[in-house]
């Protein structure tokens, strides 16, 4: 049986104001390890406050968050950050690249802050993108690359720290459908080639058809866990 | 990450070019202003004190504070070769300073009467460099040499004789009548008004001050500083003496820069608030122009005192290179200014002469200035940049990426 990367349980969370919202109410969800997921939903259902729960970006009102073993909602401002770093890969919607650094610096750029020689960071850095079909793209600025391929960059930035798991939010949001497909192949290739978890959030049709694991939210609960 | 900072600098060149352009002018502007006022001061105490009164005198103890002919010290007494042994002492200039009351005519002025040796004296009393028309004099010579002023005053020329009255040693009458050798120009206006320059035993003659000096001026070596010297002096067995420097004999001029530094200062200071908040907006621009990026780098791993030291590096690069630039482009108009001053004409002019000042605006090419200017604006570009090390000390990574 496969280890449990991700275990939530009674997780709340409650954005306070004149009337509060509960963007998350009471969700447990165990992902194990090399599981290709995509948590589906309406805007507004709660899918993104989750990622963000599980990546540590936010703190949950209550419930606990175990990643591997560990529980992120005990963990500091600055342990989170060095968690992050250490176990979390993340694709964000609009790429979110650093614009002044090439293909191949902004993947080695996040192993540059877990202190990984040089050469290392290299090598990785090249295989990587590789591996996202961006060979010969390598110093190309992001400016340099279309959506699609600065999106592919995102994903080999994201898997550069060997995460235990990546988490990409509407990764194919703002690409056309050659894009939306080329990166989809490469992520399932990824997942079934070096069992990388990854955990989707999306109500892109195409994402959903092709993730293994489809967990539909609706009002912050889960309202259906699908397995194909 | 230098690399990383680097890359950033230039990313928003428009940004960067406005940073370190208003740093650069800020250290230009300010380095201009203190150039001037220093340089003026630094060539009027140059001018006044080095070249005509000397960085430091000697005088019979208690002369200065009463200036009266019976405080002259006598000559044979004093231990010239003691005083000339101490270190830096170039040589012991005499003089023999008083006032007297001149005639011409039906004309009259209280004047000031300096008894010279121009073979021994400072540059500003080298006769044959200041004399408009005749001829120099020597130390026992009959003639003496007016100042343009006076001459004008009495409306005398070459050849003319002026009669003087006044007080000499322990109450004698001084009295004398002097042909007219040469005509002068002092530097100092208010000398150029008044001064009579006697040969200095002449003038001891008509003080009754026979072997007797009221100031014994030191000249000091090029290289020597006049304080050190002035220490040693005072503390060479000078008894019955007085050893003074010149901001002891002129406390005035002390006050005067004060007061007209602090005007400076003050001015300097608003530039300074002004640079501080077009600084301040630069990277108030930056910060949120970066708002989105710096969320990116925080939920991706980057620790927010990386980030921050990261933007604060930029910053640094940024503001260091305006006060760089600024400090060295300002270098040649020091140096073009300190030796072509600016004329002063008109009211100005006749402001500045009223203070007895030369009406010249002179810069000074001391580096110091461009130091400290270029080091309190990078100072203040750093402190200012502390606003972007706050903001992403404070950062939540969430709301920066939704911004």
């Amino acid at each position: 049986m496969s280890k449990a990367v991700i275990e939530v349980s009674g997780l709340h969370k409650v954005y306070e104001g004149a009337v509060p919202v509960k963007a998350v109410n009471g969700i447990d969800l165990t992902i194990t390890e090399g599981e290709f997921t995509a948590l589906k939903g309406p805007s507004g259902c709660g899918k993104t406050t989750l990622l963000n729960l599980l990546g540590g970006l936010d703190q949950p009102t209550s419930g606990s968050i175990l990643i591997d073993g560990t529980d992120i909602t005990a963990l500091s401002d600055n342990e989170l950050i060095d968690f992050r770093l250490h176990n979390i890969g993340f694709v964000f919607q609009a790429y979110n690249l650093i614009p002044v650094l090439s293909a191949t610096e902004n993947v080695s750029f996040i192993m540059l802050l877990q202190d990984r020689p040089k050469e290392e960071r290299l090598v990785r850095a090249e295989q990587l993108l590789k591996a996202v079909g961006l060979e010969g793209k390598e110093d190309k600025r992001p400016g340099q690359l279309s959506g699609g391929q600065q999106q592919r960059v995102a994903v080999a930035r994201a898997l550069a720290s060997k995460p235990k798991f990546v988490l990409a939010d509407e990764p194919t949001a703002n690409l056309d459908s050659e894009s939306t497909s080329k990166l989809l192949d490469i992520m399932e290739q990824l997942n079934a080639q070096e069992n990388m978890t990854f955990v989707f959030a999306t109500h892109d049709d195409r994402v959903i058809a092709k993730a293994k694991r489809v967990v539909s939210i609706s009002d912050g609960k889960v309202i259906s866990d699908t397995a194909k | 990450m230098l690399k990383l900072a680097w890359r950033n600098i230039w990313r928003n060149k428009g940004r960067s070019v406005i940073t370190i352009a208003a740093v650069m002018f800020c250290v230009i502007f300010a380095v201009v202003l203190r150039s001037f006022q220093v340089g003026v001061w630094e060539n009027m105490i140059h001018e006044i004190v080095g070249n005509n009164f000397g960085y430091l005198q000697i005088h019979e103890d208690g002369f200065w504070a009463d200036q009266s002919l019976d405080r002259t010290m006598d000559l044979g007494a004093v231990n010239s070769e003691e005083l000339l042994a101490v270190d830096g002492v170039d040589r012991l200039i005499p003089r023999m300073e008083s006032f007297s009351l001149l005639y011409h005519g039906s004309n009259t002025k209280g004047s000031l009467v300096m008894g010279i040796d121009p073979a021994v004296e400072l540059p500003g009393l080298q006769l044959d460099d200041i004399l408009l028309e005749g001829r120099s004099f020597s130390r026992d010579d009959s003639v003496i040499v007016v100042s343009e002023g006076l001459a004008k005053y009495f409306n005398v020329g070459l050849g003319d004789t002026l009669l003087f009255m006044g007080q000499g040693y322990h109450g004698a009458t001084a009295y004398g009548a002097f042909p007219i050798g040469g005509i002068a120009r002092m530097t100092n206006p208010e000398l150029n008004k008044q001064l009579v320059l006697m040969p200095f035993q002449k003038a001891q003659y008509m003080y009754n001050c026979t072997d007797r000096a009221t100031t014994l001026v030191v000249a000091v070596d090029k290289d020597s500083d006049y304080e050190a010297v002035g220490a040693a002096l005072k503390g060479s067995g000078v008894e019955g003496l007085e050893v003074l420097e010149w901001k002891e004999l002129f406390p005035e001029i002390i006050q005067t820069i004060e007061v007209d530094m602090a005007g400076g200062r003050i001015f300097v200071t608003i530039l300074y608030f002004i640079i501080s908040f077009v600084l301040l907006g630069t990277v108030i621009m930056m910060v949120a122009e970066r708002q989105r990026e710096f969320g990116i780098l925080v939920s991706i791993g980057m620790k927010k005192t990386k980030l921050a030291f990261v933007t604060l590096l930029e910053n640094i690069m940024l503001i260091m290179g305006g006060a760089i630039v600024g400090m060295a482009v300002v270098k040649p108009v020091q140096f073009y200014f300190k030796y072509n001053p600016i004329d002063l004409s008109g009211q100005m002019k006749e402001a500045i002469e009223q203070y007895n000042f030369e009406p010249k605006l002179y810069t000074t090419t001391s580096f110091i200035i461009n130091l400290n200017h270029g080091t309190i604006i990078f100072i203040i570009g750093v402190l200012v940049s502390l606003y972007a090390v706050v903001k992403i000390m404070k950062l939540n990574p969430i709301e920066s990426m939704r911004s």
